[in-house]
């Protein structure tokens, strides 16, 4: 009889431990047990990814640092990025994964964008009602890198109306070099699944330069022939020239935005932000919200 | 408690693999299923047949009858796990074989209703399906069951046990792709095509020896990649599509053009062609891709031996929209005259419904089935749309200073005129029965985008209703003439596949949960029972001892949901489930 019902308690604690960890919680309740789930991108070097088992990146060990400033532990979920932010806001804190039906604290690498936060529906809705978000912890920008033996020097885009550039297929940099300056550069562009590939292809010399995201360009140059190099060039007329990026969480719980908030601020006055990115090579820029 | 309740499955199965002892054990022939519009005690295919007619001969259940007609078995598809249902019941042999969200599959006795065997395919984590975790059904072949899994494998399961005999990676769903159509089975062999969001993916169909799960033939959708046949168990290049890269595409766009053919094709054997559609190119910005961009949103007549693309006919060439080209081509004779035309029909997502001649694909005649297009005037004597371009949405790589552009107003919307929800064609009236609805969007190009933390141009949208009391509109359309015979206006958007039968009745769901018998020739309504959740699927009818059977299944969701917005607003109270229903007149 006793040995049956502890094996009930057992499992009741069991089942209550698996569903307070199903949920994204309060601020009160994550401190209580110790337990921050943070959700980063699968798949996504330098920001996150795993390695042997083990989650790494900048997205991870800023993740690390807030769990151990609020003295609890870190568990890591990766999310696979559905087509929008937005998409992936729903997944990873609001309604949670459509299989497993898990949401986490926090979600990672949310854009910190005034006009996204504030958008509104056809019907006036505000469309990120169910999120708040907040904590930029860094600017992202565009950013080509070239090889050296090929092209002299990029010093505006013109040169893309001569030399063959890898884009990751579906985003703003393919869009641009497709869409802008009259299809002038549509095919000198060449398309990759994803921006890695495309720095392959530079190694094999299909192409002669490649266009990606800031960080994870400057980061794919680390242990590259010297020979690669990172362009200064401008990008007119792109639209969006640099934005913030921050993280998010359910709107119900801004206190644990409170905490999280003063611990990402303390990261990027001492410098600690910006020493993360520099250990996976990629280029750091503070946001202007922690100028004085 | 667990092992109890296994026991008792077991149990039951027992008794009824017993009792169906007796006319059973046949498996499934190409015979079987190129006669499945005739053979009225099975369904065993989707579509009632390969063709896609969804025409029942039984007349049992008719406009006379039909009033008594009731439910004799429900069968709940259990778990959390209900989303939308879309699939289509087949029956052979007295059990029922569906398939459920979330990549189920179930056999239940088609008398009672009693659970056989249950398959959950074990997805991985991370796929991420675009538009509700969604199937449409089974193909059946020899002793198999054979369906395809979110993840993008073909799996074929032991139609006595539910076990797994052979299991197929279509495609990397890590890529982004997915299966959620059903396969159809063509002289031993399966075939199926694949979904992909805008992930840079290339649609192809493939042919798999249905027994073993062999591959036979790929055939690429989209202009300038390599096609492949497997002749004992070696590869080899069996053509480029249409010829040669980047006739119909600039730059290297071809590479990752789109043009998934996600629903699955049809097969008539008169002409020996498959029939599939294709989805629209990528990507969705189409000022980035001057050109037809051959062969998205188009038909293809493909041979089902080979792979090769024997004909196709683009609905919308340089697609700017979302007017995916993937809504069923159904086969059928007419007359003209004293000459049979062996002619082909669809209704398209852009609005205009299509008579291709099917033997070689030309344009018979197209006219419009929903009363609003904005997107074009007209087509031209070859099928041709006669664009409006000042209703191409605007190119965002132009847009100054990253302002939103202009909106522009297109009808029907991206979720089309018709959507994948299978019409119906009578023998027997000479018409067609389409679910259509009317619908427009808005498009603008949307700079506060952003994709995977990056910023993004995005095409913002949203749908809205045209008319204040209806979205949805069962049309019969005769498609000599073009001319609308009736028509039943529905409030929420229709979702569900269209049956038709000798008893001069038409059946079909709604999302407000009715399953629905109309007059055949009048349109009137005849018949109604409310299922408890919205219907997505497609009915099917059969005979079993001397009665005539209706099944469907029940259980709110698919694609309609997903969008936010005025739309949204008409469906939002309508609540999820998952059920079969099964209905019979009383003895």
């Amino acid at each position: 009889m006793l040995q049956s019902r502890t094996i009930l308690l057992i499992a009741l604690l069991v089942v209550s431990a698996i569903s307070s960890l199903a949920q994204g919680r309060t601020y009160d309740d994550i401190i209580e047990t110790k337990q921050l789930i943070v959700s980063v991108y699968r798949d996504f070097a330098p920001f996150s990814f795993e390695k042997d088992g083990k989650a790494h990146g900048i997205d991870v060990d800023i993740a690390k640092q807030i769990a151990k400033s609020l003295n609890v532990e870190l568990t890591v979920r990766f999310t696979t990025a559905d087509e929008s932010v937005e998409d992936d806001l729903r997944n990873t804190l609001w309604k949670g994964d459509f299989q497993t039906k898990t949401k986490s604290d926090l979600m990672m690498r949310v854009p910190y964008d005034r006009d996204y936060s504030q958008m509104r529906d056809d019907i006036g809705e505000l469309v990120h009602d169910r999120v708040h978000m907040f904590a930029p912890y860094h600017t992202e920008s565009w950013q080509i890198a070239f090889n050296k033996n090929k092209i002299e020097e990029v010093s505006t885009m013109a040169v893309f109306q001569y030399h063959d550039i890898g884009v990751e297929v579906d985003t703003v940099p393919a869009f641009y070099l497709t869409g802008a300056f009259r299809g002038t550069m549509t095919k000198h562009t060449h398309h990759y699944p994803n921006i890695r590939l495309a720095r392959d292809a530079m190694l094999a010399e299909e192409v002669d330069a490649i266009m990606g995201l800031r960080s994870e360009v400057s980061h794919l140059l680390v242990e590259q022939p010297a020979n690669f190099e990172l362009a200064t060039n401008a990008f007119p007329l792109i639209g969006r020239q640099q934005w913030d990026i921050g993280m998010a969480v359910k709107s119900d719980y801004r206190q644990l935005s409170y905490a999280i908030g003063d611990v990402v601020t303390e990261m990027v006055k001492n410098g600690q932000m910006a020493r993360i990115f520099e250990q996976y090579g990629s280029i750091y820029q503070q946001p202007t919200y922690y100028n004085p | 408690m667990i092992s109890a309740g296994k026991t008792k499955l077991k149990a039951v199965a027992a008794v009824i693999a017993f009792t169906l002892a007796a006319g059973a054990n046949a498996k499934v022939t190409d015979k079987d299923i190129i006669n499945d519009q005739a053979t009225t005690n099975d369904v065993v295919s989707n579509g009632l047949g390969p063709r896609g007619q969804r025409f029942s001969p039984l007349t049992l259940i008719n406009t006379k009858t039909v009033k008594d007609m009731r439910p004799v078995w429900g069968f709940s598809l259990g778990g959390e796990k209900q989303r939308g249902q879309e699939s289509q019941p087949v029956v052979k042999d007295g059990v029922m074989y569906i398939t459920g969200s979330y990549s189920r599959v179930y056999a239940i006795d088609a008398i009672t209703g009693d659970e056989l065997w249950q398959y959950d395919a074990r997805l991985p984590d991370g796929i991420m399906p675009c538009c509700d975790v969604i199937n449409r059904g089974v193909a059946l072949y020899d002793d198999l069951v054979i369906f395809g899994t979110l993840d993008a494998k073909l799996v074929a399961l032991n139609n006595k046990t539910g076990k797994t005999v052979w299991k197929k990676k279509v495609e990397d769903y890590k890529a982004g792709y997915s299966i959620t159509a059903a396969p159809i089975v063509v002289k031993g062999k399966v075939i199926t095509g694949v979904s992909g969001g805008e992930f840079g993916i290339v649609g192809k169909i493939r042919a798999y020896d249905a027994k073993t799960g062999q591959i036979a033939w790929e055939r690429p959708t989209v202009e300038g990649h390599m096609g492949y046949i497997w002749k004992n168990r070696k590869k080899m290049e069996n053509g480029i599509s249409g010829g040669e890269a980047g006739k119909t595409w600039t730059g290297d766009l071809w590479k990752s053009g789109g043009a998934a053919p996600w629903l699955g094709g049809t097969y008539d054997p008169e002409v020996d062609l498959l029939f599939f559609g294709t989805g629209n190119p990528a990507p969705w910005n189409s000022h980035l891709r001057p050109g037809d961009n051959y062969f998205s949103s188009s038909r293809l007549g493909i041979d089902p031996d080979t792979g090769k693309i024997k004909w196709h006919f683009q609905t919308t060439p340089h697609d700017g929209w979302d007017y995916d080209g993937v809504n069923e081509l159904i086969p059928f004779n007419y007359k003209d005259g004293r000459k049979t035309v062996k002619a082909a029909a669809t209704a398209d997502r852009n609005g205009f419904f299509y008579v291709l001649n099917r033997e070689n694909g030309d344009f018979i005649r197209g006219f419009p089935f929903v009363d609003k297009i904005t997107w074009a005037k007209g087509l031209d004597d070859k099928g041709r749309p006669i664009f409006n371009e000042p209703v191409r949405p605007g190119n965002p790589a132009l847009s100054k200073d990253g302002k939103k552009g202009s909106t522009v107003l297109a009808a029907p919307s991206f979720l089309g005129g018709k959507n994948w929800m299978p019409m119906a064609y009578s023998k027997d009236t000479g018409l067609f029965y389409v679910p259509s609805n009317e619908w427009e969007m808005d498009i603008w190009n949307e700079p506060t985008a952003y994709k995977k933390g990056a910023a993004y141009l995005g095409a913002g949208f949203t749908i809205k209703s045209i008319n204040e009391d209806y979205i949805g509109v069962l049309r019969a359309i005769d498609p000599k003439t073009g001319k609308e015979v009736w028509n039943h206006k529905n409030y929420a958007p229709l979702w569900g596949g269209v049956l038709a039968t000798a008893g001069n009745l038409v059946f079909m769901g709604n999302p407000e949960g009715y399953l629905m018998a109309f007059n055949a020739k009048t349109g009137e309504v005849e018949y109604k029972f409310n299922t408890g959740s919205g219907i997505v699927g497609s009915p099917i009818t059969w005979k079993m001892n001397g009665e005539q059977y209706v099944s469907i299944l029940s259980g709110w969701g698919g694609a309609v949901p997903l969008w936010g917005g005025e739309v949204a607003k008409r469906v939002k109270s309508f609540n999820q489930g998952g059920m079969v229903w099964t209905f019979k007149l009383p003895k």
